[in-house]
């Protein structure tokens, strides 16, 4: 696979380099292949060639990262779960992917049930970085993320996605990332965003900064931004928001690059953002999980280039082999400047759900062009095409919505919120904006006032703390539209929380 | 102002922000000994206890607050300036 096979020609070149900076200790790209060799060889030894998907507990700790390259070079799936998250919750995913070993580098293992490698005490070994010979339709990770059915929804990339997303990358001539940059790695690596903020700079030799657990994450940002003159950025737009009310002290000349994705961009914080980095370059990057990370951008630049749709920043064209159609529900095409559901061809694309052959149905399709079928991915986003051949954002098919940069699907937390409720009461999720424009999550319930904390314990052991209402009201009667429908944009007006 | 009044006022940000009163502020409590305060609501009780005491935080001491003890002393700076 080329790609993994740049990766061992990159870390190679650049022994003497930093790889990465977690919780103010650095670590050479030495160290890396270090811990590579080390995790490989347990990989090598204690699991049969056949197990290709394994569980990684994504701990902050250098041996997270080395093991997914480790785990690459044998051709096998990384599955990660996030210690912080509910162990429920993660065995579910170790189920649905049939996991049998896990990595993980944690002082207590936990998951007792797995054959486990402790990461974190392997003896040196000798290094060994050739990669073994397998398949591009392999699977190189499986994330998965919220789903309508109060599951996790699985979706795998093969190696061939990935090496996909790297090379349109690189034939992208505004962004080149160089050995000396300094990245800012700031996502969970159950989260997608997360591959191409440790994958494009190893690729490069440059470091990657984490952020510690525990920490205030927007501030740590700022820190390592302001401390350690941090050059590329990639950031969910939530972070500025929160930062926002500091923007007057924040001046980081050194940052080349600024990447945004995972949620709207809106235009009067990307014009004082842009401000605080005088000389950085900032892409509006838009592509969901199903599209490996990336499917294109739109090159934001406060005087030159501010094109938006109602206030938020459009999100370009597709990049390199990458097609974009908007559809009408019967799947054809609308016409320019009508606003559509966006589909996405290319070879960025999942090759489906992991085992769900409904929702597979629901979400691909395959459309005649020049005498040959090709596959669509329906993202549920509504866009616009204008003239010059822009995608403009609209807003959402469904009620899947973004809290800080996670998709959460509004009906897999009403399913967990009623699950534990013996009162037979309506419930309804919905996305509210605080004071500082991010999205948060409101529970109301259709009663009179009642203790909640049983429901909310429950919730608690099913779902991520994003995942979790922050605010609660009791309403005695729930509005409803005049087709009969709960009006959830009046339901919205009695969160009152700015 | 004196430290007990601005406890009590910072205790009100708390409940205001994380609709619970489940919690003992006192100068070594961290994120970890009460729910529900992390990094999201941590910005979200910044923003209230600024408005509350008609005060504007600087990032570089955000940055560097690491407890109860750590928000008082800062508040009370920022008063004195104030």
């Amino acid at each position: 696979m080329k790609f993994v096979e740049k990766i061992v020609t990159s870390i190679t070149s650049h022994t003497t380099n930093q790889a990465f900076c977690i919780n103010e200790t650095y670590y050479s790209y030495a160290d890396l292949i270090s811990e590579i060799s080390k995790i490989r060889s347990r990989i090598s030894t204690g699991i049969p060639d056949s197990e290709k998907l394994i569980g990684l507990v994504t701990n902050d700790d250098i041996q997270t990262y080395a093991s997914i390259i480790a785990l690459w070079l044998e051709g096998k799936a990384y599955v990660p779960v996030n210690p912080d998250a509910p162990l429920e919750r993660n065995h579910k995913i170790f189920e649905l992917a049939e996991i049998r070993s896990i990595i993980d580098s944690s002082e207590t293992l936990i998951y007792k049930d797995y054959h486990s490698i402790a990461s974190h005490t392997i003896p040196k070994t000798s290094v060994h970085l050739k990669p073994k010979t397998f398949s591009g339709e392999d699977i190189a990770y499986i994330l998965f993320t919220s789903g309508t059915t109060g599951l996790p929804k699985g979706v795998p990339i093969t190696f061939h996605n990935v090496a996909s997303l790297v090379n349109a990358i690189e034939a992208e001539p505004e962004f080149n990332l160089e050995a000396s940059d300094r990245c800012l790695q700031m996502f969970e690596l159950t989260f997608d965003f997360s591959v191409v903020t440790y994958l494009f700079p190893l690729l490069a030799g440059s470091c990657v900064y984490t952020i510690p657990k525990g920490s205030i994450k927007y501030f740590y940002v700022f820190k390592l931004i302001k401390e350690k003159k941090l050059t590329v950025l990639t950031m969910v737009p939530s972070i500025i928001n929160y930062l926002r009310p500091y923007f007057s002290e924040i001046n980081a000349p050194d940052v080349r690059y600024c990447s945004f994705g995972g949620g709207a961009l809106h235009s009067d914080i990307a014009k004082e953002w842009s401000a605080c980095l005088p000389n950085s370059k900032i892409f509006n990057y838009y592509g969901p999980t199903e599209f490996t990370v990336y499917s294109g951008f739109y090159p934001y630049h406060p005087e030159t280039h501010t094109k938006a749709h109602n206030g938020v920043i459009a999100i370009g064209t597709p990049q390199k082999n990458t097609s974009y159609l908007v559809v009408d529900v019967n799947n054809k095409e609308v016409p320019l400047g009508t606003p559509g559901e966006l589909c996405l061809a290319g070879p960025q694309m999942t090759p489906g759900y992991w085992k769900n052959e409904e929702k597979n149905k629901q979400s691909f399709f395959y459309r005649q062009e020049n005498g040959m079928d090709v596959r669509y991915y329906k993202t549920g986003d509504l866009c616009i095409k204008d003239k010059d051949g822009d995608y403009l954002y609209v807003g959402r098919v469904d009620f899947q919505v973004k809290i800080r940069g996670y998709r959460v699907e509004l009906a897999e937390v009403e399913f967990h919120a009623k699950a534990k409720s013996d009162r037979k009461v309506n419930m309804v999720v919905v996305d509210i904006l605080n004071t500082l424009g991010n999205a948060e999550l409101g529970l109301a319930i259709e009663s009179e006032a009642f203790d909640t904390q049983e429901i909310f314990n429950h919730m608690k052991t099913k779902m991520p703390d994003y995942m979790i209402p922050t605010h609660i009201r009791f309403i005695n009667e729930f509005p409803h539209s005049i087709n009969g429908k709960i009006d959830r944009k009046k339901l919205k007006e009695y969160f009152d929380i700015k | 102002m004196n430290k007990e009044e601005i406890l009590s006022k910072v205790e009100h940000a708390f409940v205001t922000i994380l609709e619970h009163d489940n919690f003992k502020l006192e100068d070594e409590t961290t994120a970890n000994d009460v729910d529900g305060w992390e990094s999201v609501t941590h910005m979200m009780i910044i923003t209230e206890i600024e408005k509350s005491f008609g005060i504007k935080f600087k990032l570089m001491d955000l940055m560097n607050m690491n407890n109860i003890g750590d928000l008082i002393q800062t508040i009370q700076s920022e008063i004195q300036v104030a």
